[in-house]
């Protein structure tokens, strides 16, 4: 039942959604707003280009909107609903966070700003038989509260035990893999929004900010700054693209790291052109910065995706040829 | 005839002819041996007729759209069967020629270029004049029925083994820069043409330095307008970055695999090799598919321009970064090795040295992206 949505539809879709999660005082208010623009919905009939559309404006916004998991509990075929949300893999990391140890089940990992208020918990559990998901009482996953780098507060690290029998199976039959290959492609289009916003405000810095009696925008070492990381997001932002039509797992891993490694150059780059003001608390750039830092470790991140990578093709000896015509 | 039943066929063709087609020399052959048989490759591929597909009817081809030429060089190359650098002058000069020339003259000369009969070269550069390609001074003075050529050119490929030359001249005023230069297609065996080559660091006589004295050459050789020969060059730059990408970004999509292949027969498994192999691939995926998405545009009509230069800078960064990994993850073999595995390594890896200098150099690139990608306005 999956659908393809027109040009139009989507740029209308993407401003409405920016718009959206910017006014939204917090996550919980932009959680409802996507909600009541359709957000399940359409995740529901065109899963690929909904996530990328909104995780595009979710990182261009800079929003702590927790709709990650929506994309999770929709590829594992749980319900996606605003009193639900998912346990997130472990930084850096794209295994199930839960693990059966006899009775008890383990749970190290991510929870998003939506399980402050979600009355069910979608939670991976790895068990002698495979990796399964389960429903789990969120009332039991409350940790200590984090504050982290990032004063949005979108994600925080959660280390407990629960009894296995809080475990509820659930009928859905999505697979684990899949739903990591899917939450990477939309982290992807996250980053990607968030480094086009920082790369945005480095330019509109570099052409405003006079030194030397002109524009800094003048300045070669300013300019190719800015030309890399419009580079790195070009070329990372094809290879997300092109997941919307090819659910190869190896591609969405390379669509995550490629779109992390182009945050991260982003990052520093904008950092450096906009120098002393873009340090300061009072402007908004660390906000982008932080939070970038923070999404890049979900469900792998630039620095071990290629590890990953890197291993499988080891162990196969060849490189297989991604990207058809 | 649809990509992928083209994919097919061309393959089974590939495979079928494998004997005739595989190069007979081993490792990296001499330049004369490699020009041999990029020749015969190239004339197996025309009289089959896959050759012609995605080249206009006008010149010898048989239509079809260029994605179909983007395959052949990407099956060629997935399968080591001929030289990627010369087949770059085909698909860098023959669109230009075809766009610009009078329609008579690229269906005389046109389809012996196709069919590896011929090669031509691309008389750019000068001594002088490099990035600032706008200030070259090789004069072209008009005479009755012609021109007559003087200066030099530098760096010019493949001249050696060449018939002809796409060559930018000065025709307006010396301080004219780019709103007096002319694209003319010149004769190498023109008197008055003389080159000497020049050897590479990679020990290949890839190029040389060229002098015109007095050289005629008629006026119906004259490619697009008087003085309009800038337009002619910036014509050549997208299809420079299009389909020869596609091509050479195969060639190192299977160096990479060679890579991953040797990396682990050495047992090399640790996460630090991994970690430089999946840093590699992925800037070789991210290249190939942003020219993907440049090679669906070409195929559907759209107008290239400078966005290709994207392309360019994603393809020269992932060829050094292979190449850099490389020479990490097969400690001390292009180095001190001289086995024919090691002795391909060690040309490739000093030949992506160049990636960054030809066809725009890195700076340029970047100057380019800056100016007119992120509007980011003039230079100080
Ligand atoms: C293998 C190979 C094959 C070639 N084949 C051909 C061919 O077939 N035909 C042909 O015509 N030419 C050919 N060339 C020449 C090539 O196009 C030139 O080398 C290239 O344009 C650079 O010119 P240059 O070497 O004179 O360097 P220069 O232009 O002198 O540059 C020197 C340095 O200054 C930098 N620089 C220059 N201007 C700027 C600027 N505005 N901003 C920032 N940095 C700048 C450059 O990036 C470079 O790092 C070939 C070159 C190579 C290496």
């Amino acid at each position: 039942m999956s659908q393809f949505i027109d040009a139009d539809d989507l740029a209308l879709l993407a401003s409405s959604f920016e718009a959206a999660m910017a006014d939204a005082p917090g996550p919980s208010e932009a959680d409802q707003a996507m909600y009541d623009l359709g957000w399940a919905e359409l995740l529901a009939s065109a899963p690929g280009q909904g996530a990328a559309t909104a995780f595009s404006a979710l990182g261009a916004t800079g929003s702590a909107a927790s709709l990650l998991d929506d994309v999770v509990a929709n590829a594992l075929g749980a319900e996606t609903a605003l009193q639900s949300c998912c346990v997130f893999p472990t930084p850096h990391k794209a295994d199930a966070p839960g693990r059966l140890r006899g009775d008890t089940v383990i749970v190290d990992g991510l929870l998003s700003a939506r399980a402050e208020t979600a009355v069910t918990t979608v939670l991976g559990v790895v068990t002698e038989s495979g990796v399964g998901h389960f429903a789990v009482d969120a009332g039991l996953l409350h940790g200590p509260a984090v504050d982290g780098i990032d004063p949005g507060r979108a994600y925080r690290r959660i280390v407990v035990e629960i009894p296995a029998e809080a475990l509820e199976p659930t009928a859905s039959e999505g697979s684990w893999e899949s739903a990591v290959a899917t939450a990477r492609v939309a982290l992807a289009h996250q980053l990607l929004g968030g480094a086009r916003w920082m790369l945005g405000e480095a330019r509109q810095h570099a052409i405003d900010r006079a030194q030397f009696g002109r524009p800094v925008a003048q300045f070669q070492a300013i300019r190719h700054k800015l030309a890399e990381s419009l580079v790195q997001i070009e070329g990372a932002a094809s290879v997300a693209g092109a997941c919307l039509h090819d659910p190869d797992p190896m591609l969405a891993a390379l669509a995550k790291s490629l779109a992390g490694q182009a945050a991260r150059t982003t990052a520093t780059h904008a950092q450096q052109v906009l120098a002393g003001i873009g340090f300061t608390a009072e402007h908004r750039f660390h906000y982008w910065l932080k939070r970038m830092l923070v999404v890049d470790t979900l469900f792998g991140s630039a620095s071990s995706i290629p590890v990953e990578i890197g291993q499988h093709l080891l162990s196969e000896g060849t490189a297989p040829r991604l990207i058809q015509l | 005839m649809d990509p992928e039943t083209f994919r097919r066929d061309l393959g089974a063709w590939l495979d079928d002819n494998a004997n005739d087609l595989t190069p007979p020399y081993e490792g990296i052959g001499s330049m004369d041996a490699h020009m041999a048989h990029y020749s015969h490759v190239k004339r197996a591929l025309f009289d089959s007729g896959f050759g012609r597909y995605g080249w206009p009817e006008s010149v010898g081809g048989l239509g079809g759209s260029p994605l179909l030429r983007a395959i052949i060089g990407e099956e060629i190359n997935f399968r080591d069967l001929a030289d990627p650098n010369a087949w770059t002058m085909i698909e860098v000069l023959a669109p230009t020629v075809i766009d610009f020339a009078p329609p008579e003259l690229s269906a005389r000369l046109v389809p012996p270029f196709l069919r590896g009969d011929e090669m031509w070269c691309q008389g750019f550069s000068e001594p002088d004049a490099g990035s600032d390609l706008a200030s070259l001074s090789c004069r072209a003075a008009e005479t009755d029925g012609g021109w007559v050529v003087n200066g030099q050119k530098i760096w010019t490929s493949f001249i050696e083994y060449s018939q002809r030359c796409v060559l930018l001249v000065r025709t307006g005023q010396p301080e004219s820069a780019h709103r007096g230069i002319t694209a003319l297609l010149v004769d190498i065996d023109s008197p008055g043409i003389s080159y000497s080559p020049i050897e590479t660091m990679h020990g290949r006589r890839d190029f040389a330095e060229v002098h015109f004295d007095d050289v005629f050459v008629p006026s119906d050789r004259l490619l697009g307008e008087v003085n309009g020969g800038w337009r002619v060059a910036m014509d050549i730059l997208p299809y420079e970055r299009s389909t020869t990408f596609w091509h050479r970004g195969a060639l190192l999509h299977r160096r990479f695999s060679d890579l991953v292949a040797q990396v682990s027969a050495a047992g090399n498994r640790g996460d630090a090799a991994a970690k430089a192999l999946g840093q590699a691939f992925q800037w070789i995926v991210a290249f190939r598919s942003r020219s993907r998405d440049t090679q669906h545009q070409l195929a559907a009509g759209e107008q290239l321009g400078v966005e290709t230069s994207v392309d360019k800078i994603l393809i020269t960064s992932a060829e050094q970064q292979l190449f850099e990994t490389a020479r990490d993850l097969l400690p001390g073999v292009m180095e001190f090795d001289d086995d024919l595995a090691a002795a391909l390594w060690r040309n490739d890896y000093l030949y992506s040295k160049a990636a960054t200098i030809y066809g725009g150099t890195a700076e340029i690139q970047r100057n380019i992206v800056a100016r007119r990608l992120l509007d980011l306005g003039p230079e100080s």
